[in-house]
């Protein structure tokens, strides 16, 4: 190529150098043979990222893709997952437009994808197919839609519950899991008088402290979007109750008792009551299979029940250069087929209400979480949410370390989220079923 | 015993020419490198630095060089930056974090060098096993603290046997100020925040760093020691002198230009540390391990302000080690010209 036309036109030294050019092109130009040979049989390549947590995880994943591939010859799929700090690479891959075709979209980041734009409208693919918002529970898909479209499918979700070890509560006289903040704290106080520690695991963690928040009618926005509205007395009561379980000693966190979270806390025997999602199982199965555990919804607060009802999406680059093969992908792992068998595993719940019978046959002790999508509130705070996370989430390190007290770590969690959470773009969180 | 070099006047000589050429078609892809992946990079953060532009920005980086007249803000990044509380607290962490480990990592290497100089039996095993942890993967060492320093690992353990207490929070979960925690203890409330010291935390991460890099320092004091003349000693030996002696009025002195070395690039690398943050504490707890660096990261990475603004810290904290340089050699000047 370059060096034949080159050698006329340039002198002799050049077309040298244009010559010693030519054999790296030449391995280049090898090395891609294989791949330019297979587009040759009209077979697309989607490459497909997500994060994975466990063996098992990838295994099933890696299943469900080999499913597809039988069932579309035509696709070949490359699954790339990333071990770990994923939002960090897929926004530099984003950034340098070498991100996969199709990945994972938590619902917390999903709104500083979908308002950079950087996601692929689906609407048209999905009338096209026959798939219907109606088939997902509304909540779910709400955290992917912005601005009447839809910009992702949730593959699963999983809201949080509490955990707690039968036998341990059962030693104490309590039979049933506390239904409201005064029975937990009872049991907890029950449970710290027999053993002579606190075996309540909580974190000083916003993405549990949240369902707290809003079970005492506390909010992180004003009903009409407008306004930030985290620091009030409702969630001076929720702060004080979360936090004083573990100032008053009923409660422990993972760092004090030595446990990486607080699943892996109950796994071990450091405690005896947690509030976690359906992730927990997968991993209690493993690391405590002989463990008798009971299953409850949240404890209720002074304003009722609520829950935390977290969730992913499969998403499109909105650059991919395969938009409909992406589409096939994404509608066969959230469709009925796919999400059964991936959601098979236990580490969460299927995103199709239509599913739920079925998954429940399976995981009939799980009753409970699938009970509670009707008050769950999607873990979404807008654009910027993420960052008001982070922030959050130090400021409640800094309360649980006893370096600033409830009033103060409100008021800096509210200027927090006034700084990071850009207020005009935000959809108030709405109810999940 | 600085000596004047004459300039080389380039030589007409064809065959030196030759060899001139030579010499830069070698160093060009090193050179090419170097200019596109360092020099390069370092120019387009400074130039991102001026414009608002995140990783997720529509159009990628090429729009603030297509249409810089959208995304740019002028100096209002490094406004932002130097009004916040969080690059303050991250200064504050960084500025403890060099204090702490640059004196502790130049002493103790100063002494394992002495130790590790004399004629000793197992002289050799003494100086690997110093350096063992400069040459060892720091994310793996980073690992295997977090389990040394947990509520049930090692550390806190011999503290219970023999009767100490341990902290509440545990060690790299506690964000409270050590010097803040003694005047607690003395009945002193409501430190101002430049006083509250290193977190327990930050202590525990500069433990180990203090134990990787004295190492390192180790090695060049060796090396610095043995350009020591025997005959001085020898000298100082016959007027007398005693073992102390000779190490104060002899080997420090000599030493100077050394210790300027270690002290300059043990100020570099505290104030660029982020790999044992990043993996042992992620800038927590409450933000009391945030070094500059890290801070670069989550502002950048992190769903934070976006690359701009990451860039403009990045910036600063160029201009302050480039400032550090200055004093330290300024301080240290007669050291340059043995």
């Amino acid at each position: 190529m370059s060096a034949k036309e080159s050698s006329g036109l340039l002198n002799r030294k050049v077309s040298k150098r244009a010559r010693a050019l030519a054999i790296p092109t030449g391995l280049v130009m090898a090395s891609v043979g294989p791949f330019i040979k297979r587009t040759a049989f009209a077979q697309t390549t989607v490459r497909v990222t997500g994060w994975t947590s466990s063996g098992a995880e990838y295994d099933l994943f890696s299943e469900v893709l080999q499913d597809f591939e039988a069932a579309h010859p035509d696709i070949k799929i490359s699954y790339e997952p990333v071990p770990s700090d994923y939002p960090t690479k897929l926004q530099t891959d984003i950034a340098a437009g070498t991100v996969a075709d199709v990945f994972y979209v938590d619902s917390m980041f999903a709104p500083d994808l979908m308002a950079a734009g950087q996601l692929l409208p689906l609407d048209d693919f999905m009338s096209q197919s026959g798939v219907s918002v109606d088939d997902f529970y509304p909540g779910l898909i709400a955290s992917f839609q912005w601005q009447g479209q839809t910009y992702g499918l949730p593959k699963d979700w999983s809201p949080l519950g509490t955990v707690y070890n039968q036998q341990s509560l059962s030693d104490v006289g309590i039979t049933a899991a506390p239904a409201t903040w005064d029975d937990l704290r009872a049991a907890g106080q029950a449970l710290l008088d027999a053993t002579g520690e606190p075996r309540i695991m909580i974190a000083a963690d916003p993405a549990r402290y949240l369902a707290f928040h809003y079970a005492a009618g506390a909010e992180v926005f004003s009903a009409d979007g407008s306004q930030i509205v985290i620091n009030s007395p409702q969630a001076e009561q929720a702060l004080e109750f979360y936090y004083g379980l573990y100032r008053d000693g009923i409660a422990t966190t993972p760092a004090d008792a030595g446990a990486q979270w607080p699943g892996d806390g109950l796994a071990k025997g450091l405690s005896d009551i947690v509030f976690e999602g359906n992730w927990l199982f997968p991993f209690l199965q493993d690391s405590a299979p002989d463990l008798q555990y009971g299953v409850a919804e949240l404890p209720a607060g002074p304003a009722g029940k609520v829950t935390l009802a977290f969730t992913v999406s499969f998403s499109a680059f909105a650059g991919t250069k395969v938009p409909e093969a992406a589409w096939t992908v994404i509608n066969y792992l959230t469709g009925p087929e796919g999400m059964l068998k991936w959601t098979s595993l236990g580490l969460a719940m299927p995103a199709r209400p239509g599913l739920a019978e079925q998954w429940l046959q399976q995981y009939p002790e799980r009753e409970p979480y699938l009970n509670s999508g009707e008050y769950a509130r999607g873990w979404q705070l807008g654009v910027g949410g993420q960052a008001f996370y982070n922030d959050a989430a130090a400021e409640m390190q800094a309360l649980f370390a006893g370096s600033q007290d409830v009033p103060t770590t409100l008021q800096r969690m509210q200027e927090a989220a006034e700084q990071r959470i850009r207020l005009q773009a935000t959809p108030v969180a709405t109810p999940t079923a | 015993m600085a000596v004047a070099l004459a300039r080389p006047r380039p030589s007409r000589n064809p065959i030196v020419a030759e060899d001139r050429r030579a010499g830069w078609v070698f160093i060009l892809p090193a050179m090419a490198i170097f200019i596109v992946f360092v020099f390069g990079a370092i120019l387009f953060s400074f130039y991102v630095s001026l414009h608002n532009y995140s990783l997720l920005s529509r159009g990628g980086a090429w729009q603030i060089f297509v249409h810089p007249g959208r995304t740019w803000v002028g100096l209002d990044n490094y406004r932002d930056i130097l009004s916040s509380d969080d690059f303050w607290l991250a200064f504050r962490n960084t500025a403890w974090y060099a204090l702490g480990v640059v004196p502790a990592q130049t002493f103790f290497g100063l002494v394992l060098a002495v130790l590790a100089n004399r004629k000793i039996r197992g002289r050799t095993f003494f100086r690997t096993a110093f350096y063992f942890p400069a040459i060892s993967s720091s994310v793996v060492i980073s690992i295997i603290f977090l389990w040394m320093y947990s509520a049930r690992g090692p550390i806190n353990y011999v503290l219970r046997e023999l009767g100490f207490p341990t902290p509440r929070p545990v060690w790299l979960a506690n964000p409270n100020g050590i010097f803040a925690m003694l005047l607690h203890e003395l009945g002193i409330e409501h430190v101002s925040v430049w006083l509250e010291g290193p977190s327990v935390a930050l202590l525990s991460i500069m433990m180990l760093n203090v134990w990787t890099t004295t190492g390192t320092m180790m090695v060049i004091y060796l090396a610095g020691l043995q350009n020591i003349p025997g005959d001085v000693y020898e000298a100082a030996a016959i007027d007398g002198a005693t073992r102390f002696q000779m190490f104060r009025d002899i080997t420090i002195p000599m030493l100077r230009p050394v210790t300027a070395f270690v002290v300059t690039v043990g100020l570099i690398g505290t104030f660029q540390v982020f790999d044992q943050i990043w993996v042992m504490s992620e800038g927590g707890p409450a933000k009391k391990t945030t070094t500059i660096a890290y801070l670069v990261y989550v502002e950048g990475f992190r769903q934070g302000r976006g690359f701009g603004y990451a860039s403009a810290i990045a910036v600063i904290l160029f201009l302050i080690i480039l400032a550090l340089y200055f004093m330290q050699r300024r301080l240290t000047a007669q050291d340059y010209q043995m």
